[in-house]
């Protein structure tokens, strides 16, 4: 038996090295790599729209080609996250965080070079697990029911307690909005609308693509229009010596590498668990893991391995249950089993026996696409890591445009740009006011599986299932999470002798938490007309929201300013203050960055996307960036050039309806 | 003599002439406006979904069907489980037949069951015809003490279900609410194979709301070895092969409750259903009818199907037309009767 899968993994590699085979991976490796460059767009997009292509392929080179888009898409979203804050999926939003501050310390070679390797081992290592893990992979499903399931999830949940820095309070606090806005739109157990506003956007919840790009690339973009300076600043770019740094980083830290990327890929396993919340954990992971933490999100190369070996080994784990048992680990697993079935394949057991030789090619296709994927970028990074010179004035305007395009991606609506800018204007007070951003992207994503699992676990065995062995470890895991950071936090504060003041000092700090308490009450108050199901796990979520944010405002307003002050300034992300700003001219350029944005928005409705984009641009570089018009001119005529060829050609977008063209139905097709 | 004989020739030939010319013109007409020109699909779903595959197999094949041979390109536009499309389709879309569109099979009902958001008046659209009409099962696992619908008189049985509004939680709670059977649906599973996983682990006893073809292309094996009892079909018509299972509407015990029935389960005859808006010239939509009738027979959309392993069952817009039209003329009695088993939640 072992003798014989080893032949099969054998002939399995030989089949795959065959040249035209290995053309047709490269293929799809250069198509996953180019959708990952660009924000909004992920595997899914690629994978469904080349599908036809690969109708009269045999099945080996099929799933060579879709397996070679699905796996590398998160190698290359690593460029935009580390130039610009902007995740190239949701899958890079962590390596933002240390990747960026590199990138503006003139290390985004170095950066590179770490990503690139970390990316490449960790997909190797969630390859190799999910070969070496074949043999057992069925009994291990079947014995991983709802309740377990849900267990995993809340321990998922408890890294919001690491992601929190020292600044636990609005991390709950954070989380319990993730998991309320996860909760919006049509309940999944009753179909009442939760908080949907008569709207029908919300009928659906709310996108994932544009909350975070909102969350995390708008707030970086909005700081780099206030700091006014190319993203290297003066610091001297690191190219090939950066690099090399980087790639011996990344194999020092081997052992890290090795962890998330097995993480990673035990965690895609999990249905519903996607990668938007990979890199998270992971890098919670190392940030309670690894030794002296203090220099995370601001430039620590950790960050960024741990991040990128997760997000590799993620496909590898989220094929398991699809192979296994055709529940497909991820959304583009789900239409790689639509695939399955065109080769007149049938996930489950057999493909583990009859048909192990192809389940073998795909894990050599995935730990080719890898090596593949990897080394281009480490050949492209050179150039790339030069754009971090480029002129701000030129690059902001194209960088805003391609997200404006990506959020739109999410559900292809208006709804979509409303949310990107009001999760971007939200995510930058936060930014700036010191509270971690993770945890309310953990909750976005964990929110729905979580309510799901429960309602099963409670519907079908009521509470007999919290006695389960697994059951009881994971929470047991998640709760330990939890508390120790809490408690760590309160002794160093009773050390410090944290002194209530009985004059109580208001801040914008506290206007923010008062805001969001408001905001949360509001959002209790109107469950009540719904139906006891619907409202039970909102209102347990809401409630405790609430409690931590009245408490941290609390301290906020009564308990001693270096107390206090310690637990703001002390989240492990850096704020995006710059020394020599004063607060006039930050407010000043950031309201000039959000009416950018908003102009944008209106002037889309009114000519379509397209249209804004070039006047965008045009406006943008000429007016904010003060360079030539020809210039100007150029830069709007080529990325309008580029968007429609590749969203209304390629993808074939429907476009939304603008006024100019309701009012003209002439100039429609002129108007997208 | 053969003066009048040659006019009365010449006549007959104008005669002719005149009756045909408006169909040559018109005929004309269609393919001059449709030659050159885009024909939108617009899917109701993101990517990747049945509708998505069934709608994208179509768009390959139906463009060299439509006179003037336009291209037809798939769109994705999702949005509260496809009401979106519904309402733009109705209200918004341009109605000179170059734009089309699929969504819920429930849809066309759904006036009549809640009517929350419908902006339509299901009858008006311009309909084109159905892919497939559906037969779904519900199933228990061979280990489940339940082995025909007679047990579930007093037995219990445990389904799992993917969500409110679909087919595996309509399904179960209809018929325990029609039928008083003792179904107890668990719903919440992400998708229709998590159900299948969780009745492999003994979580669920079955499934109820299971398309007949997807239980052939994906779990003919269980089939084989005997691991499903199938309970009953919800159809409106037998499927060739189960003709020993019930159909679910031979436990109606009354005129008005087969008419809420037919009602309910009238989506599983539009399963993908195509239509355009409402207000398409005659014409127009005559000869997106007759190019989706052509597709269906199109010996490359069959082979092409059979690699997707999509069953077709292909259902005319003149049918949908008429069921729509009888569904609509259903007793209040009957209407009652069905919106109340739809929504009634039963736990």
């Amino acid at each position: 038996m072992e003798v014989s899968a080893l032949e099969l993994a054998a002939s399995a590699l030989g089949i795959m090295l065959d040249p035209s085979r290995l053309m047709v991976l490269a293929a799809g490796v250069l198509v996953g790599l180019t959708i990952g460059v660009i924000p909004g767009l992920g595997g899914i997009v690629g994978i469904a729209l080349l599908i036809p292509f690969t109708f009269e392929m045999d099945a080996y080179t099929a799933f060579a080609f879709l397996i070679g888009i699905g796996a590398v898409t998160t190698t290359s979203d690593t460029v935009p996250a580390v130039l610009f804050g902007v995740p190239g999926t949701t899958g890079s939003a962590a390596t933002i965080l240390d990747g960026h501050p590199l990138a503006k310390q003139g290390q985004a070679g170095r950066a590179f070079g770490a990503a690139y390797t970390a990316s490449l081992l960790g997909g190797l290592g969630g390859a190799v697990l999910l070969a070496v893990s074949i043999p057992v992979l069925r009994p291990v499903i079947l014995y991983l029911g709802s309740p377990e399931l849900l267990a995993i999830c809340v321990f998922g949940m408890s890294m919001v307690a690491v992601l929190s820095g020292k600044a636990p309070l609005r991390g709950m606090v954070a989380g319990g909005l993730g998991l309320m806005v996860a909760m919006v739109g049509s309940d999944p157990q009753t179909g009442t609308m939760r908080w949907t506003f008569d709207t029908f956007y919300l009928w659906d919840g709310l996108p994932l693509v544009p909350i975070a790009l909102g969350l995390f690339a708008l707030p970086e973009l909005a700081d780099l229009a206030i700091a006014r300076r190319s993203i290297g600043g003066n610091a001297r770019v690191d190219t090939r010596s950066g690099q090399l740094q980087g790639i011996r980083d990344t194999l020092e830290h081997w052992w890290l590498v090795l962890r998330c990327s097995w993480l990673g890929a035990s965690l895609g396993a999990v249905p519903g668990m996607g990668a938007a919340v990979i890199d998270w954990l992971a890098y919670g992971h190392a940030l309670k893991t690894e030794k002296g933490t203090e220099r995370f999100g601001e430039g620590d190369i950790r960050g960024v391995i741990a991040s990128e070996s997760s997000n590799n080994a993620k496909e590898g784990g989220a094929l398991v249950p699809t192979l296994a048992f055709g529940v497909p680990g991820s959304a583009s697993m789900a239409i790689l089993l639509g695939a399955f079935t065109m080769h007149g394949l049938v996930p489950g057991p057999r493909m583990l026996s009859d048909n192990l030789e192809i389940t073998y090619s795909i894990v050599w296709s995935l730990a080719l696409a890898n090596v593949l994927g990897a080394g281009l970028c480490l050949a492209l990074s050179n150039q790339l890591a030069r754009v971090a010179t480029i002129r701000m004035g030129l690059l902001l305007p194209v960088v805003l445009a391609v997200m404006f395009l990506g959020a739109f991606q999410g559900s292809r609506q208006w709804g979509d740009l409303h949310v990107l800018l009001g999760f971007g204007l939200f995510g930058w007070v936060m930014k700036r006011q010191g509270w971690p951003r993770p945890p309310l992207i953990l909750g976005v994503v964990l929110g729905d599986i979580v309510e799901r699992y429960l309602f099963i676990s409670v519907g079908r065995y009521e509470w007999a299932w919290l006695s389960r062995p697994l059951v009881i470890l994971f929470f047991s895991l998640a709760l330990l999470g939890l508390v120790t950071p809490m408690l760590r936090n309160l002794r160093a504060a009773v050390g410090e002798g944290a002194r209530l003041r009985w004059q109580p000092r208001l801040s914008p700090a506290a206007l923010f938490t008062f805001l969001i308490g408001a905001m949360l009450t509001a959002s209790i108050v109107v469950t009540s007309q719904w139906n006891f199901e619907a409202r039970i796990v909102p209102l347990a979520v809401g409630y405790t929201a609430l409690a931590c944010a009245i408490l941290s405002l609390f301290n906020e307003i009564f308990l001693r300013p270096e107390t206090a002050g310690a637990e703001a300034a002390a989240t492990m992300e850096g704020t995006g203050e710059e020394p020599g700003q004063d607060l006039r001219t930050v407010l000043k350029r950031a309201v000039e960055f959000f009416a950018w944005c908003g102009g944008y928005l209106l002037l889309a409705r009114v000519t379509g996307m397209l249209a804004a984009i070039f006047v965008l641009i045009l406006l943008c570089v000429r007016i904010w960036g003060r360079e030539k018009l020809t210039l100007a001119l150029v830069l709007a005529v080529g990325m309008t050039a580029f968007s429609w060829l590749l969203f209304d050609r390629l993808l074939a977008i429907p476009w939304p309806q603008n006024l100019l063209g309701e009012a003209f139905p002439a100039l429609r097709p002129f108007l997208r | 003599m053969s003066g009048t004989r040659n006019s009365a020739v010449a006549a007959s030939a104008l005669l002719v002439i005149a009756l045909f010319a408006p169909l040559l013109l018109k005929a004309d007409a269609v393919s001059d406006f449709y030659a050159g020109r885009q024909v939108r699909l617009l899917i109701g779903y993101s990517a990747g979904g049945g509708y998505d595959t069934y709608a994208r197999l179509l768009a390959r094949h139906l463009g060299k069907h439509i006179p003037g041979n336009p291209t037809v390109v798939p769109q994705n536009m999702p949005g509260a489980g496809s009401l979106t499309l519904a309402n733009f389709l109705y209200n918004v879309a341009p109605k000179d037949g170059s734009v089309i569109g699929t969504f819920a099979r429930g849809m066309a009902m759904e006036p009549l069951l809640s009517g929350e958001g419908t902006r339509f008046d299901a009858s008006q659209f311009s309909w084109i015809g159905s892919l497939n009409n559906e037969v779904s099962v519900c199933v228990s696992w061979h280990t489940s003490d339940v082995k025909s619908m007679q047990d579930l008189e007093t037995m219990e049985l445990i389904v799992g279900g993917t969500g409110s509004g679909s087919d595996t939680d309509t399904f179960p709670i209809v018929i325990s609410n029609l039928l008083a059977a003792n179904i107890k649906l668990i719903s919440g599973y992400p998708g229709g194979n998590d159900i299948l996983l969780a009745m492999e682990r003994g979580e669920v006893d079955g499934r109820c709301g299971w398309s007949w073809s997807t239980v052939l292309s994906r779990n003919a094996d269980w089939l084989a070895e005997g691991k499903l009892n199938i309970l009953v079909q919800v159809a409106l018509q037998k499927h060739p092969d189960l003709a020993d299972v019930p159909l679910i509407t031979e436990f109606a015990d009354s005129e008005d409750e087969l008419m809420a029935m037919e009602l309910i389960f009238a989506r599983q005859v539009m399963g993908r259903p195509y239509l355009a808006p409402p207000g398409v010239s005659a014409e127009r939509h005559e000869a997106l009818r007759r190019a989706f009738d052509a597709t269906t027979r199109d010996p490359e959309f069959l082979a092409d199907a059979e690699r997707l392993q999509l069953e077709l069952n292909p259902v005319s817009g003149e049918e949908i037309d008429a069921l729509i039209t009888r569904i609509y003329a259903a007793s209040d009695n009957a209407i009652r009767l069905a919106s109340d088993a739809i929504i009634g939640i039963n736990r």
